[in-house]
C-alpha cells in the first residue's frame, strides 16, 4: 500500500484544522528558558531536610534499631521509625507486602527503615549515618527460575509467586504434531533503570487545619492522596496533592516511589509543624525505585516448511524483586503478548512473577512488553536460519493482519498497520540488498541488519478500569484551559488534549492553557500509565469540548440570528455555513454567554467499553486497539573486541493518528534510544541481590554520541477507541530496538546472543563460540 | 555572573551548584545525580562547560559564569532556544538549560558546526526523553539562523 491509499483510509483527513499538525507544545517557552518549577525548585525556606536509612543486606530478620546516636545529634530534629506512622504502615501499588519503614524484616536492598530529618541535608546526612541497624542475615535467593521452585527460600509467606497466569488456544501438542521444524530457546533480559533526570522528590507540609499538602515529581496524584491518606491515618480528603513540573517519569513515578517521597516528608511534617522535603540521591534512587523487570523467557516454536507457524509454547518468567509492585499487570501484558505479533492456531503460555531477593521491579515504559518482543522476534529469526528463509518472509507468512486471530484469539480489526508498517520499512532499508551485501563481509568488522515486529495492546486492557475526566473551560477573556489529573511528564502529550479542543472549538493552539494537576481541582481520573493520556483523555477532552462548542454555538446563533446548526467556529470566529461574511468572534461569543451566565466549565467523563475475554485460558479481546511496528536496524559489529555500533535504525509505527506529528516523532526516537540502551549497555547488574551500579558513570545510558542515524515511519490506520483514530504511542517505541538490535548483530556475526544487552563479551564469546 | 558581579563570602566545602541555586536563586540550573555524570548542572564558566556539581564554588572566583537565566528572555530568545522551541526538543525540559548552555557555547565558539560537531558538544549531557535528534536538529537550525542574520 502506497502512502497515499494510507491517507484515503482517514476519514476527513482534509478537513482538519489541527489534527496531524506539527505543532509547538504549550510548555515550549517555559522550558527553553529553564522556568518550569520542579519539585526542588520551590522549596520554602524553613523546611527540613529528609534522609532515609535504608538496608544494606538483601535479606535479614530486624534484629535492632539503634536511632539514640542520631537523637542525640545536635540539629536533628526528627528521627522516625514505623513505630511512629499514626495511620498504616504500608506503601504498596497492587499486593499488600511492602511496608513504607520496614521494622521486623526486610527483603531486599534499600527498604527504607529510619527516616531522619535535619534544617539542612548535612546534619540530616549525618544523623543517618549515626543509626545503627542490627541484621541477622538469612540466605537469598536472587533467580527468578530458583524461587519458583517448592523448595525455595520463602521470601513472602504467601509464597514466591506474586502472579500466574495463561493462555491456551488450539492444541499445542497437534500444532507441534504437525510442525516440519521445532526449535527451542531460552532468553533472558536485564534490569532496566529507568533513570529520569531528575529524581525522585516529594515535599509536604500541615496547614493551618491539620490537613496536608504535598507536592512532587509524579505521574498519578490521587494513587500518591491515597497513599499518603493511609500512612497518616487520614480521610483522603485531608490530603491535597500537587504535581510539580515532573523531569521525566518513564513509569516508576506512577507506583509506590512518589507514595514514600510524599509520605515520609509528610510524617515528618506532622511531627514536627514544618515542610519537609524528600529528594533522592541518584545512587538511591537507582537501588530504591521500581525497575524493569528481568525477564527468563523460553520459546518452543513449531512451523511447516513453508515456514507457516504451527505452534508456540512459552514459559515466561518475571523476577519482581522482593516485592510485587506492578508485577502483576505487567506479566499480564507479556503473557499476551508473548508469542509476538503472529497468526499462530496452538498457543500455550505460561507466565509468573515471581518475588526474589533483587529490588523491587515495576511499572516501566513498555510494561513487559520489550522482554517478550527481544524473545519472540529472536525466536523468529532462529526459525528462519533453521528454515533457510530470509526473516522478512516468515514474519510475512505469519504476521498478524485484518480478520486473523491473535494469541488470545482476539479478532484483528481494520485497524491494523503492522504489513504495511514492514513493507515500508523494508523499502526504506534496502533490505534485501543490505542483507545480502553485509553477509559477504570479511575481516573484523562486520555489518549487520535485522528486523523486528510488535504489536501493542493499548491502554490498560485487562490491567483496570479504563477512564478519564478532563476538564475544559473557557475564561471570560476567552483563553481556554485544559485541567486535568492527567499528568504531563515529558510526553506533550496534555499539550496534545489541548490541541484537540482546538480542533473541535475552532481555536489556534495559542488559545489555550494548561493547569497543573491537582487533587483540589481536578476529578479523580485513574493513572497516567500506558499511554493513556491521548487515547482515553483525549475521548474525554473531545466530549467537553463538543458540550462547550454546542453553547458557543446557541449563543452564536442569537447573536447571528440564525439556527445554531448552521454556524461553525473557524480560526476563532463564529461562522455562517454557508455565508462565511455572517460572523462574530469567539470572543464576543464568549463575552455574551458570561452575560447571559451560560456554563462555560465542563468536564468530559470517557470510559472504554470493557474487554471481554474468559479468564482461564485469556481468550477473546484482550485489548481494544492495539499500535504495530517494524524496525530495522543495521550495525557494524568488531568482532575482535565485541563492540557492537548501531549505524542506522528505521522505525515504523502505524500510530492510528499522529494528532501531533512532531510530538510523535519526539516519542519515536526518545523510545527508540531508550530501547537502544536497553539492547546495547543498560543493564543494573545485581550481585546477590545488592546493586553494583548504581550511577549514572557505571549504568551506561546512551549519549548524544551512541546514537545512530535514525528515520521514522508514520503509518496511519485510525483505531476503535482514540480520537480521531489515534493509538497509543508513548510506550511502544521502546518495544523493538533492542530485538532489531541482536537480529543485526546475529546477521553480522552468524551468532546468536540470547540475553541482554548486547555487550562487547557477551557478542565475542557467541562469536568465538561460532568460529 | 550572567553579566553582573556577584560579591559573596563561601564556605571552603561549597559547591558552585549551590550557590548557583540557593544563594542566587537561580533555579534554571538543575542536579541530576551530583556526580558530574549527566550534566544537567552544565553552565558556562569563561567559556567553558563545566558541571557545576564538581566545581566548587571558591574556583568561580573572579570567573564569567553564564547560566540559563542570563541567556535569553520570553520577547528575546536565543536562535537555539527558538529553534529548540520549534522541533519540540524539550520534552520533561530537565536537561534543556544545560542543552540550551552547550549549543550556544558551540555556537559562540564554532558558528558552523557539523552534526558531528554537535553530538561532540552536548555530549557531557544526558536527555532521557528525545534520543537526542530534535536537540541536534534544533542546534544546526539556530547556526543556519544565525548566519542568515549574520550575512
Amino acid at each position: 500500500m502506497t502512502e497515499t491509499e494510507a491517507v484515503h483510509k482517514l476519514p476527513e483527513a482534509q478537513g482538519f484544522a489541527l489534527i496531524g499538525k506539527r505543532i509547538q507544545r504549550l510548555d515550549a517557552l517555559d522550558k527553553v528558558l529553564g522556568l518550569p518549577l520542579y519539585t526542588s525548585d520551590i522549596v520554602p525556606k524553613d523546611a527540613l531536610r529528609v534522609k532515609v536509612v535504608r538496608s544494606t543486606v538483601p535479606h535479614a530478620l530486624i534484629k535492632r534499631i539503634d536511632t539514640q546516636p542520631a537523637r542525640e545529634m545536635p540539629g536533628v530534629l526528627a528521627v522516625l521509625t514505623a513505630e511512629d506512622i499514626p495511620g498504616l504502615n504500608e506503601s504498596f501499588a497492587m499486593l499488600p507486602d511492602r511496608p513504607l519503614l520496614a521494622s521486623k524484616k526486610v527483603r531486599c536492598q534499600g527498604e527504607a527503615i529510619v527516616v531522619v530529618a535535619a534544617g539542612d541535608l548535612e546534619t540530616a546526612e549525618e544523623g543517618a549515618d549515626r543509626v545503627s541497624v542490627e541484621y541477622e542475615r538469612l540466605p537469598t535467593v536472587t533467580s527468578p527460575v530458583e524461587a519458583m521452585k517448592l523448595n525455595s527460600i520463602l521470601i513472602h509467606d504467601s509464597g514466591n509467586v506474586a502472579k500466574y497466569l495463561r493462555v491456551r488456544k488450539g492444541d499445542v501438542k497437534e500444532g507441534f504434531r504437525q510442525a516440519d521444524v521445532i526449535i527451542e530457546n531460552t532468553y533472558t533480559t536485564q534490569f532496566q533503570d529507568s533513570a529520569p533526570l531528575e529524581p525522585e522528590v516529594g515535599m509536604a507540609w500541615v496547614e493551618k487545619d491539620g490537613s496536608i499538602t504535598c507536592v512532587g515529581s509524579m505521574q498519578t496524584p490521587y494513587y500518591v492522596q491515597t497513599g499518603v491518606a493511609k500512612v497518616l491515618g487520614l480521610n483522603p480528603d485531608k490530603v491535597r496533592v500537587i504535581q510539580a513540573t515532573t523531569g521525566g517519569a518513564f513509569g516508576p513515578k506512577s507506583d509506590e516511589m512518589p507514595v514514600d517521597t510524599c509520605a515520609i516528608s509528610a510524617l515528618v511534617a506532622q511531627k514536627t509543624g514544618k515542610p519537609a522535603i524528600l529528594e533522592y540521591s541518584r545512587h538511591e534512587s537507582m537501588i530504591a525505585h521500581t525497575k524493569r523487570h528481568p525477564f527468563v523467557i523460553t520459546l518452543k516454536t513449531g512451523a511447516k516448511n513453508d515456514g507457516r507457524l504451527t505452534a508456540s509454547e512459552a514459559l515466561v518468567v518475571s523476577d519482581t524483586g522482593a516485592y510485587a509492585s506492578l508485577g502483576p499487570l505487567v506479566i499480564i501484558r507479556a503473557c499476551f503478548h508473548a508469542t509476538g505479533p503472529y497468526v499462530i492456531p496452538h498457543v500455550k503460555t505460561d507466565a509468573y512473577c515471581v518475588y526474589t531477593n533483587n529490588t523491587m521491579a515495576g511499572s516501566f515504559r513498555g510494561f513487559g512488553s520489550p522482554q517478550v518482543h527481544f524473545a519472540a522476534e529472536s525466536q523468529m529469526d532462529e526459525l528462519a536460519r533453521k528454515l533457510d528463509m530470509d526473516p522478512i518472509d516468515l514474519r510475512l507468512k505469519n504476521m498478524l493482519r485484518p480478520g486473523t486471530l491473535t494469541a488470545t484469539s482476539q479478532l484483528v480489526d481494520e485497524a491494523c498497520g503492522l504489513e504495511e508498517c514492514t513493507r515500508r520499512a523494508i523499502e526504506a532499508s534496502n533490505w534485501r540488498s543490505k542483507r545480502t551485501e553485509f553477509s559477504h563481509d570479511r575481516g573484523a568488522f562486520r555489518r549487520g541488519i535485522g528486523i523486528a515486529l510488535m504489536y501493542h495492546g493499548n491502554s490498560l486492557g485487562p490491567e483496570g478500569n479504563d477512564y478519564a475526566y478532563v476538564h475544559v473551560l473557557i475564561k471570560p477573556g476567552a483563553k481556554v484551559v485544559v485541567r486535568t489529573a492527567l499528568t504531563e511528564y515529558g510526553t506533550g502529550a496534555v499539550s496534545g488534549l489541548a490541541q484537540v479542543a482546538a480542533e473541535i472549538l475552532g481555536l489556534p493552539i495559542e488559545s489555550f492553557e494548561l493547569d497543573r494537576a491537582d487533587t483540589a481541582s481536578c476529578h479523580e481520573t485513574g493513572p497516567t500509565v500506558a499511554s493513556r493520556v491521548t487515547v482515553i483523555g483525549g475521548r474525554a477532552t473531545q466530549l467537553a469540548a463538543l458540550k462547550l462548542k454546542e453553547r458557543i454555538l446557541a449563543v452564536g446563533g442569537d447573536l447571528l440570528q440564525c439556527e445554531p446548526s448552521k454556524l461553525t467556529i473557524k480560526d476563532a470566529l463564529v461562522r455562517h455555513l454557508d455565508d462565511p461574511r455572517r460572523a462574530v468572534t469567539f470572543q464576543k461569543v464568549v463575552e455574551e454567554c458570561y452575560k447571559r451566565h451560560v456554563n462555560l466549565t465542563e468536564t468530559g467523563f470517557y470510559t472504554a467499553p470493557k474487554c471481554e475475554f474468559e479468564g482461564e485460558n485469556s481468550q477473546g479481546t484482550t485489548y481494544l486497539q492495539y499500535t504495530y511496528g517494524a524496525v530495522i536496524a543495521e550495525v557494524q559489529v568488531d568482532t575482535e573486541l565485541g563492540v557492537v555500533k548501531p549505524v542506522k535504525i528505521i522505525a515504523a509505527y502505524d500510530v492510528g493518528r499522529a494528532i501531533n506529528p512532531l510530538s510523535v516523532e519526539g516519542q519515536i526516537e526518545g523510545g527508540t534510544i531508550q530501547g537502544l540502551g536497553y539492547g546495547l549497555t543498560e543493564q543494573l547488574i545485581h550481585l546477590d541481590g545488592m546493586v553494583a551500579n548504581p550511577t549514572l558513570g557505571d549504568y551506561y545510558i546512551p549519549t548524544s554520541l551512541d546514537i545512530p542515524e535514525i528515520q521514522t515511519i508514520i503509518v496511519e490506520y485510525p483505531g476503535a477507541i482514540g480520537p480521531y483514530g489515534a493509538k497509543a504511542m508513548g510506550e511502544p517505541p521502546v518495544d523493538l530496538p533492542a530485538a532489531a538490535l541482536a537480529n543485526a548483530v546475529a546477521h553480522a556475526t552468524g551468532s546468536r546472543v540470547f540475553n541482554l544487552p548486547l555487550t562487547p563479551e557477551k557478542v565475542l564469546f557467541a562469536t568465538k563460540r561460532k568460529i | 555572573m550572567n553579566g553582573k558581579d556577584h560579591a559573596l563570602v563561601v564556605e571552603s566545602t561549597e559547591r558552585l551548584l549551590d550557590v548557583l541555586r540557593d544563594r542566587l536563586d537561580l533555579k534554571g540550573v538543575k542536579e541530576g545525580c551530583g556526580t558530574g555524570d549527566c550534566g544537567t548542572c552544565t553552565v558556562i564558566m569563561d567559556g567553558q562547560l563545566v558541571n557545576s556539581c564538581l566545581v566548587l564554588a571558591v574556583q568561580a572566583r573572579d570567573k564569567r559564569i553564564t547560566t540559563i537565566e542570563g541567556v535569553g528572555t520570553r520577547e528575546k530568545l536565543h536562535p537555539v532556544q527558538k529553534a529548540l522551541m520549534k522541533y519540540n526538543a524539550a520534552q520533561c525540559g530537565f536537561c534543556t538549560p544545560a542543552m540550551v548552555l552547550a549549543g550556544k557555547n558551540l555556537l559562540d565558539h564554532n558558528p558552523t558546526p557539523s552534526r558531528a560537531e554537535i553530538k561532540e558538544a552536548i555530549s557531557g549531557v544526558l536527555c532521557r526523553c528525545t534520543g537526542y535528534y530534535k536537540i541536534i536538529d534544533a542546534i544546526h537550525d539556530a547556526a543556519k539562523e544565525i548566519a542568515g542574520v549574520k550575512s
